[in-house]
């Protein structure tokens, strides 16, 4: 029993009730809004701190005959450590085994591209040396990995 | 005396030995159940999957930063070297400062010191207008060994955003 003040009167109040309503309207929303903005991460793609240019020109291109070549520094947090190179997601390799799956790659597919994700911290010289392993292994294009423009 | 609608109500009868009140008791109505054969949702189920769906999505998105690609020639390691046609803009990066961080650049075509990458897309800009100069000039990159290779991806991106077409790596 309830007291309406103002009524006057007692009145018999109905049972409490849960509208479930708003609550799956909005669940629904946010299920919809991440199923949206999630990209599973590429099985290839290794965790690193990519370069981030001023103004990015580099463009999102869907390379169907591609290969990438993961550079990161083999002492996290010290870059001068030197650099661990892997192919996709392999374990990582010698620059001299990258470069005979790299020989034997192209003579299977000549259209083959090959990416280079390097971590923005790492050494030139040490990029350097995955670059000179690419063209002895024939291939003339290279495609260095970046971070696009914000908005993109 | 009370309507037949109402909980309980009272009947006065005649019959028998006189007037007398009888109470006839109505019983709340209980809720009906519902129809064999009606049609009914029930959102349990469909309620669980949802929440599962959206704590699956909320602990697995990462908001990272998406990433694209520079697309660039390599220089043949076998055949002849032959010259360049035009005279290339030669950008020079150095390592500079502790752990080299910090870079030093400069332009072999300018008398002015580029203080940022802004300011070297501009100068490279000022020097594809330059009579001689246009966008197949090549672009060569010199880099010292030691600098990071986040100073030499912004150089490329520095020519590549004034549309410069032949941007190639020299030996630093």
């Amino acid at each position: 029993m309830r007291y309406m003040p103002g009524s006057g009167r007692e009145y018999r109040s109905s049972p409490l009730s849960f509208n479930a309503t708003p609550m799956i309207d909005v669940i629904f929303l946010l299920t919809v809004f991440f199923m949206l903005v999630s990209r599973f991460a590429s099985a290839e793609s290794v965790k690193m701190l990519l370069p981030e240019p001023d103004s990015s020109e580099a463009k999102t291109v869907k390379l169907p005959e591609r290969i990438v070549i993961n550079c990161r520094p083999a002492v996290p947090g010290s870059p001068a450590a030197g650099a661990l190179y892997s192919i996709g997601p392999n374990p990582p390799e010698s620059l001299a085994m990258i470069s005979q799956r790299l020989a034997a790659l192209q003579a299977d597919r000549p259209d083959l591209k090959v990416i280079v994700r390097a971590d923005r911290r790492l050494r030139y010289a040490d990029v350097r040396a995955v670059m000179r392993e690419v063209a002895r292994s024939g291939l003339e294009m290279i495609h260095v990995a970046a971070h696009t423009a914000r908005g993109e | 005396m009370m309507t037949p609608r109402s909980r309980s109500y009272r009947e006065t009868t005649s019959a028998g030995t006189g007037d007398r009140d009888v109470v006839h008791f109505r019983p709340r109505r209980k809720r009906l159940p519902p129809r064999r054969g009606m049609l009914t949702l029930n959102l349990a189920p469909m309620i669980d999957v949802t929440f599962l769906l959206l704590i699956f999505f909320l602990i697995t998105t990462t908001f990272d930063l998406p990433e694209g690609v520079l697309a660039s020639k390599l220089p043949r390691d076998t055949g002849v070297s032959v010259p360049l046609p035009l005279s290339p803009i030669v950008i020079r990066v150095d390592p500079a400062g502790p752990e080299f961080a910090d870079y030093t650049m400069r332009l072999d075509n300018a008398s002015q010191v580029p203080a940022d990458f802004n300011e070297l897309a501009s100068m490279l800009e000022e020097i594809q207008n330059r009579p001689g100069f246009d966008d197949e000039t090549p672009v060569v990159i010199m880099a010292g060994g030691g600098v990071r290779w986040d100073h030499v991806v912004n150089c490329w991106n520095a020519a590549v955003r004034v549309k410069y077409k032949n941007i190639m790596f020299g030996e630093g």
